[in-house]
């Protein structure tokens, strides 16, 4: 068995409301089966879900053991775990791993910080459970059980990796939270700063760094890509922070070919029928025109690999 | 009073020494504006080029472990991000200029350079328990590295001399600054001070580099940063953690305490924050 179940998807803070019944209020949190084994994606607002649901039904047959996986340490991702009911659970065995930028505090600070007086009643050495921590770079891990897990860094504002895990002959990978990688450097013959030199290289370097990217989650039969902006947001002011265009995310995911495309990290402010309408407007638009199955993720929703 | 042969010798040798304009000062000026531009980024450590093989092999080290090799500038600021290749610039760019191991006789050079890594840990630590702007931790963390800068002039101008105050200090067990002006006539602060003219340092740096020893009296615009180090410093030495020519520190005066807003008793819990902080800080320095 190789699933994926979505138990937060939203971007940058949790949205509960009458607008965000169908896709889901909580943050980032994915939940991987791959046979016996439980892989966690992110610790955003979701983990409580899940946390809750793992103690209900899975507790009884054995101590919980989880692989938690995390993109990158902003707050909309890691915020949920002080209320991961397992890590309160004696047995309980956790191995955290994500990536840490160079200034940072190391993982454990950074997670565990949040399990202090100040934000939290029980503080991190409290925990009943067995918790290490592994600062994770671009690489391929074996975890063992034939499942084996690739790393990217991807481009956002602070250091961020995306997962494809392969198991059993099948591939899943994620892509959030990135936006393409563009030309830093001025390429307008008429800005002061413009050097052609500069200019050709750094578009070589964006479009090679963003052929990295596809040929990363080239040919999996499930990906999950940040799709926070509309083109016309993205262009509109929100380039440099981090997150993707619906547009780009289905065109990189078609030219690599992707089997089966999630839209991913939807923005706070979108609600279930802008949401709604979205996703009918691009299954619509790339009949076809692509193999691609497309959908919006939905909190709840589970993939079968 | 004519200058003594000590100081001329020491003024000789801090005249040959590498100059800074186009490298720390100025990856200092560029990375401490938040505004740089990619192109301001790129030209300053391009002017450079030891400095920019040094960033590359850095981005292509084992720390970040890309599975493709990073060979140009261009192609790490848009895969790192403006904010990334500014800090591996900045601390680049100033560890250098305090690894340079030749001719170091009195003072063992790894212990130096544990000290003044421990200092800049430290001070950038305490500014950061102190709500100190984001933008302005690394101006701790280098002034707090370079607070020593002036040992080296009188450790390798002036070896024998400099060996004879370390054992005055630890015969009289003082501090290894008071020593020094009676062995050399100029103590390593005034002889940074100097490098620091030199360089065009000036500022917060320039007066952690100065004042280090002399908090009691210091009542400048940059006294935050002067006590900072000034902790941070006793806190190296009483910690043993490398060695900086000091066994007997001055100790500090409650008022200073008070003065930095910072309880003596926070140091005794930040050990294991230390040593890790100084272990990341150290993969610079495998760097060559």
């Amino acid at each position: 068995m190789f699933s994926v179940k979505i138990w937060g998807d939203r971007g940058s803070m949790p949205v509960p409301g009458p607008d965000t019944v169908v896709f889901g209020g909580n943050t980032s949190c994915i939940e991987v089966r791959c046979g016996k084994r439980l892989l966690v994606i992110d610790a955003g607002s979701g983990i409580r879900s899940l946390g809750d649901w793992l103690v209900r039904n899975e507790l009884k047959n054995g101590p919980i053991d989880a692989d938690m996986f995390l993109t990158h340490t902003h707050w909309d991702h890691i915020m949920g775990f002080p209320m991961f009911t397992p890590i309160y659970v004696p047995g309980t065995t956790l191995r955290i791993r994500g990536p840490v930028n160079f200034e940072d505090e190391t993982l454990e600070q950074i997670i565990g910080s949040q399990l202090s007086y100040r934000y939290w009643p029980v503080r991190q050495d409290e925990l009943a459970a067995k918790i290490t921590y592994q600062s994770l770079k671009e690489t391929v891990l074996d975890l063992g059980d034939g499942i084996t897990i690739r790393t990217k860094y991807l481009n956002h504002p602070v250091l961020c990796l995306g997962y494809r895990i392969e198991y059993e002959g099948k591939s899943f990978a994620t892509a959030y939270d990135h936006e393409p990688f563009i030309n830093l450097f001025p390429t307008d013959p008429a800005h002061p700063d413009y050097d052609p030199l500069i200019a050709e290289e750094g578009n070589l370097a964006a479009k090679e760094e963003n052929e990295r990217i596809e040929s990363f989650y080239r040919g999996v039969d499930l990906l999950i890509h940040d799709t926070q902006y509309s083109a016309k947001e993205y262009k509109g002011g929100k380039q440099g922070w981090g997150h993707s265009s619906f547009e780009y995310a289905i065109n990189a995911a078609s030219r690599s070919g992707v089997k089966h495309l999630l839209l991913f990290h939807h923005d706070p402010n979108r609600s279930d029928a802008e949401l709604q309408e979205l996703e009918l407007f691009y299954q619509e638009k790339i009949h076809g025109k692509t193999p691609l199955q497309l959908d919006a993720s939905r909190e709840g929703m589970t993939v079968h690999l | 009073m004519p200058e003594s042969n000590n100081i001329l010798k020491i003024r000789r040798y801090i005249s040959s020494m590498p100059s800074l304009p186009t490298t720390v000062a100025k990856v200092m000026e560029i990375c401490n504006n938040p505004k740089t531009s990619p192109t301001d980024l790129d030209k300053v450590i391009s002017l450079d080029p030891v400095l920019m093989g040094k960033v590359l092999k850095l981005i292509n080290s084992a720390y970040y472990g890309l599975q493709n090799q990073v060979t140009s500038l261009v192609r790490a600021i848009i895969m790192l991000g403006v904010n990334t290749v500014k800090n591996l610039a900045l601390s680049t760019a100033i560890l250098d200029k305090l690894a340079d191991k030749s001719g170091f006789r009195a003072l063992n050079m790894e212990g130096f350079w544990r000290h003044s890594l421990c200092v800049g840990v430290v001070a950038k630590m305490i500014a950061r328990k102190k709500g100190v702007p984001a933008q302005r931790l690394d101006e701790f963390f280098a002034a707090g590295l370079l607070h020593d800068i002036g040992k080296i002039p009188l450790n390798n101008a002036l070896s024998e001399e400099y060996v004879k105050a370390m054992a005055l200090a630890d015969r009289e067990r003082i501090p290894i600054h008071l020593a020094e002006k009676r062995a050399i006539d100029m103590d390593h602060a005034e002889a940074g001070s100097m490098i620091a003219e030199a360089w065009h340092l000036d500022g917060p740096i320039a007066d952690a580099i100065r004042f280090h020893h002399d908090v009691a009296l210091f009542d400048g615009k940059n006294a935050d940063i002067v006590l900072a180090v000034a902790v941070a410093d006793y806190y190296a030495s009483r910690e043993g953690i490398g060695f900086s020519g000091c066994l007997y520190p001055e100790k500090i005066a409650p008022e200073t305490f008070a003065r930095l807003g910072v309880p003596k008793t926070w140091l005794e819990e930040i050990d294991t924050a230390v040593a890790a902080e100084i272990e990341k800080a150290s993969i610079f320095l495998k760097v060559k």
